[in-house]
């Protein structure tokens, strides 16, 4: 036998000692997850006018301050938009910016159930049809049209036919799934596409670079229908320790105090845009641009007034039947009442047992209370 | 000695011989325990959320299944209810996309036949040699992904970016590859045949060529990986059809339960063709 | 060493003046490497292979023996001098000469009978052949000759439809010997042909190389290491040395001389006096070996 070779010992005890070592090395490992003390939370982000302002409450400390004085800790996180939306959905990530329409489609039709208590704005002509030519909205038939399926893209594209009366032309499109990285690029390289649905600053880019192109329809024509909200997860805010309410009053209170230095009423109001258009990279200018065209709900006064009023659940029916009708809801599932949603008055829209998506305006209301 | 597959022993021992049925076990150890892991997340997550569509259960993947294979492609394609099995396979979404990234991927292949012929030429004539090897070697370096504009701007956004999206991403490292499979063919072949009246046609065409030919199918067997991550990456970008198309649709709503039998699908269709190409090589070549 | 002498002094029975097949004149071949050094391998090398000569190429490895064949097959070109085969000078490689290499000297993907075929089909047909009406007519012509040539060479017909990679070393080298010779060269040139194969086998062969060379006369230049092959087979011996600086230009050819033929099969002749005792001295020669104290 020679020397380096293990001890002759039984096959049991050699496992038995595989055995010790593995329990040894995971303990260790899973010991260190065990010595957090302060709950903490994380808030997933991507780049968007009207989301930039967490990168600015995190950066400039307000969000800690509000954190430090419900006495958790809060992380934010950028995102790609759409792995922030995978991220949220598969639990890790308590809260996530998104848009009515995928916190319709994602989270909730996944079974994910979750409330929205922050309305941050709404898309008042950040979302474009653009074409080149003169092209108008009833002459689209047959055309290519570049946009993101299954976005608020084709959401919009579909409103404009319908608001012109042009409904019978939507099967006639031909549309191209393009990703958002390269639909500007690809568009203006290529004057045979004549169409394109996108949404800022990529229509700002493209409107820049090539006067032929002219915007048809946009946004402010059906104002509130895109909105884009914070949304938690449910289960989150429901935490036997209260841990997951105070979370929420946190980022509630940050999420103001920075609109209201924002909106220009307070003071920092430059630092803040200049911090928030650095978020995505922009300069203030065209970070201002943007938001002439971002309905951004200042106080929450303005916010729960629209939450609250009777045209809020018009528009989520507009959205919540186009999610069924293209299949958005999930290939299962039957009619669109399957996923129901909650509204802050207590009215459900959909099967009473199955609400999945909620609105809960109770923090907007306690922070234009001042009660945080 | 350590002879029983019982002993942990045996795992790190280079000079044991375990048995023709142990190795057959072992091989399907992983399946199976992929398999299991699987099930056991998807219950854990159904237990949670009887709606998670992350982790589908069987239930929902048959489902995904059946709608991939059976319901139309399109949600304004109104296929007569009475139709045949083969009528609606022929008009899912599974049989489009594949018909779809299939020719791409076909005639991307068929691309890569100028590109290997190349490579034999740059191996074997020294002036090809000289010209372009300096500069395929440069380019190969280049992520081909990164083009993605030009390409788009130069071949528009239908078919052809993307079929020259994978052979660009491709044929670089094939010609290189071919080159140096050429140039490994011994000395004596290529004076041999000259000594036997061989023109320099001849000796390309006729004595290096069907020698390299084996090793050439074995690296286009090896770029079929690369060549359908381009596919995908292209379709993911800008299309209307085809089977990363609808994987990132899916994507947009979590359709898990469609994309795993889409990648499933995939792997399957790629390993066909991997050992369409390894029983070719076999069939083509019997004095290897 | 009046042994060799006499040997090299003594006229051989066939010293007709003959047709010149391969000259060379002054021929040197330098090696530069990437970094710059130079290595001479052949130094003014003046050779006349006469027509019908069976020139052996005897040295130790480095000598230079296998540079002087790629010489003459056109392979390279040399450093200096110049080099004629068949009265035309040689500045690529054609098929004057045929050639049969230690290794790799059959087409792998070809069976023994189409290796052999392969040349006069390729030379009768350059590419796409089956599109010459002729081409079926001609090759069952040539279907023949080549296993003719194959039986020559000591081979079965049931081994004609082996691949290269099913055949042993011998019966490789046997092909390719047939592969070279259905061209008709009237060169032929052997470079370490028969090293690789076990003794037996190795004797069999030169039995069968000497038995072509007295039915067809072909030129042949025979380059190897082993003195005992070398004394066997050829007419002629050239001895090439490792050239130093110490040499100062002058040639690296130690020796040149003629052999006399014998009649005797290798087993009974490799026990003669003569065959000894040259034997010995040869070895000495070429590679410093002294068996005698």
């Amino acid at each position: 036998m020679t020397p380096w070779r293990l001890p002759q010992k039984s096959a049991a005890a050699c496992w038995l000692r595989l055995a010790v070592i593995c329990s040894i090395l995971f303990c260790s490992l899973t010991q260190n997850s065990f010595a957090a003390s302060a709950p903490k939370f994380v808030i997933g982000w991507s780049v968007y006018a009207g989301w930039n302002p967490f990168f600015y409450m995190a950066k400039s400390g307000i969000l800690r301050r509000w954190a430090d004085k419900y006495g958790i800790q809060i992380e934010v996180q950028r995102f790609d938009y759409a792995a922030s939306l995978d991220a949220f959905v598969a639990k890790n990530i308590d809260a996530c910016t998104m848009t009515n329409m995928e916190a319709l489609d994602m989270p909730a039709a996944s079974g994910v159930d979750s409330t929205a208590i922050i309305l941050g704005d709404y898309s008042d002509g950040n979302d474009a049809v653009l074409t080149r030519s003169g092209l108008k909205l009833n002459q689209l038939s047959g055309k290519h049209v570049m946009l993101v399926q299954k976005t608020v893209s084709e959401y919009l594209l579909e409103r404009a036919l319908v608001l012109n009366g042009l409904q019978d032309e939507a099967s006639r499109l031909k549309l191209v799934n393009t990703s958002d990285s390269d639909i500007a690029g690809a568009f203006l390289g290529n004057h045979s596409n004549q169409v394109v649905v996108t949404w800022k600053p990529l229509v700002s880019q493209i409107l820049d670079q090539d006067k032929g192109v002219a915007n048809i329809f946009d946004s402010s024509k059906i104002p509130g229908e895109i909105m884009d909200l914070l949304m938690v997860r449910t289960e989150v805010l429901h935490r036997q320790d209260g841990s997951g309410v105070k979370f929420a009053k946190a980022v509630t209170g940050a999420w103001y105090e920075a609109m209201a230095q924002m909106s220009g009423t307070g003071p920092g109001h430059e630092r803040a845009l200049n911090e928030s258009a650095a978020a995505s990279g922009d300069t203030p200018a065209s970070y201002s641009e943007q938001l002439k065209t971002t309905h951004l709900f200042y106080t929450p006064k303005a916010a729960t007034d629209f939450n609250d009023s009777a045209a809020f659940k018009q528009k989520m029916d507009l959205v919540r039947q186009f999610c069924f009708h293209h299949n958005l809801l999930g290939e299962g599932t039957q009619s669109v009442d399957d996923v129901a949603i909650l509204y802050p008055d207590g009215s459900i829209q959909g099967k009473k047992d199955r609400v999945r998506f909620r609105f809960d305006s109770s923090y907007m209301h306690l922070a234009g209370q001042g009660k945080l | 000695m350590a002879t029983s597959v019982l002993d942990p022993r045996n795992l790190v021992d280079i000079q044991a011989r375990p048995k023709r049925s142990a190795t057959q076990i072992l091989s399907w150890v992983l399946f199976l325990a992929s398999i299991a892991l699987y099930a056991h997340f998807s219950s854990v997550r159904h237990r949670e959320n009887s709606e998670d569509r992350i982790v589908p259960s069987a239930k929902q993947l048959v489902q995904g299944i059946q709608s991939s294979v059976f319901h139309p492609a399109e949600e304004d394609d109104d296929l007569d209810p009475g139709a045949t099995r083969w009528q609606q396979i022929r008009h899912s979404m599974i049989w489009k996309d594949t018909v779809a990234s299939g020719s791409r991927f076909f005639i991307a292949m068929a691309l890569l036949v100028p590109a290997i012929l190349l490579g034999l030429h740059m191996g074997i004539f020294p002036y090809f040699g000289a010209f372009f090897l300096r500069y395929v070697l440069f380019f190969d370096k280049i992520v081909a992904l990164s083009l993605l504009p030009i390409l788009f701007i130069v071949f528009g956004i239908d078919e052809w970016s993307k079929i020259m999206l994978m052979v660009i991403g491709v044929a670089p490292t094939l010609i290189l590859d071919t080159c140096q499979i050429t140039r490994a063919v011994p000395r004596e072949q290529i004076v041999k045949a000259f000594t036997l009246k061989c023109s320099n046609l001849d000796v390309a065409y006729r004595v290096v060529f069907p020698q390299i030919l084996p090793n050439v199918i074995n690296s286009v067997r090896l770029s079929l990986k690369p060549l359908a991550l381009f596919l995908f990456a292209g379709e993911m970008i800008a299309s209307t059809d085809g089977l990363a198309y609808r994987i990132a649709i899916m994507r947009r709503h979590m359709g898990m339960d469609i994309i795993i039998p889409y990648l499933l699908w995939v792997a399957l269709l790629l390993f066909g063709l991997d050992t369409l190409l390894r029983f070719l090589n076999r069939r083509l070549h019997p004095w290897l | 060493m009046a042994l060799a002498a006499a040997l090299m002094q003594e006229e051989l029975p066939i010293a007709r003046k003959r047709r010149c097949e391969i000259g060379l004149k002054g021929v040197s071949k330098t090696y530069r490497s990437e970094k710059g050094e130079t290595r001479t391998v052949l130094s003014a090398v003046n050779l006349e292979i006469e027509a019908g000569e069976f020139v052996v190429v005897l040295g130790e490895t480095g000598c230079g023996k296998s540079t002087l064949l790629r010489l003459i097959l056109g392979e390279e070109p040399p450093s200096f001098g110049s080099i004629q085969v068949s009265g035309k000078p040689v500045k690529q490689i054609d098929a004057r000469c045929g050639y049969v290499p230690q290794k790799y000297s059959l087409f792998p993907n070809r069976t023994a009978l189409q290796n052999v075929m392969f040349g006069p089909r390729t030379a009768k047909y350059p590419l796409m052949p089956w599109l010459h009406p002729g081409f079926h007519a001609y090759r069952k012509e040539l279907k023949t000759e080549a296993t003719q040539q194959l039986l020559r060479m000591g081979l079965r017909a049931a081994d004609a439809n082996k691949y290269p990679h099913k055949m042993s070393g011998g019966m490789q080298q046997r092909v390719a010997i047939a592969q070279a010779l259905i061209m008709k060269p009237s060169v032929m040139l052997m470079d370490e042909a028969f090293s690789a194969l076990d003794p037996s086998t190795r004797i069999s062969l030169q039995e069968l190389v000497l038995d072509i060379w007295r039915e067809q006369r072909p030129t042949m230049v025979f380059v190897t290491h082993n003195v005992a092959e070398a004394l066997f087979l050829g007419t002629r011996l050239i001895v090439l040395g490792a050239y130093s600086e110490m040499m100062g230009g002058k040639t690296n050819v130690i020796a040149d001389m003629h052999l006399q033929r014998s009649d005797l099969p290798y087993l009974e002749r490799r026990h003669t006096k003569e065959f000894i005792e040259l034997q010995s001295y040869v070895e000495e020669l070429s590679y410093g070996i002294s068996c005698q104290p």
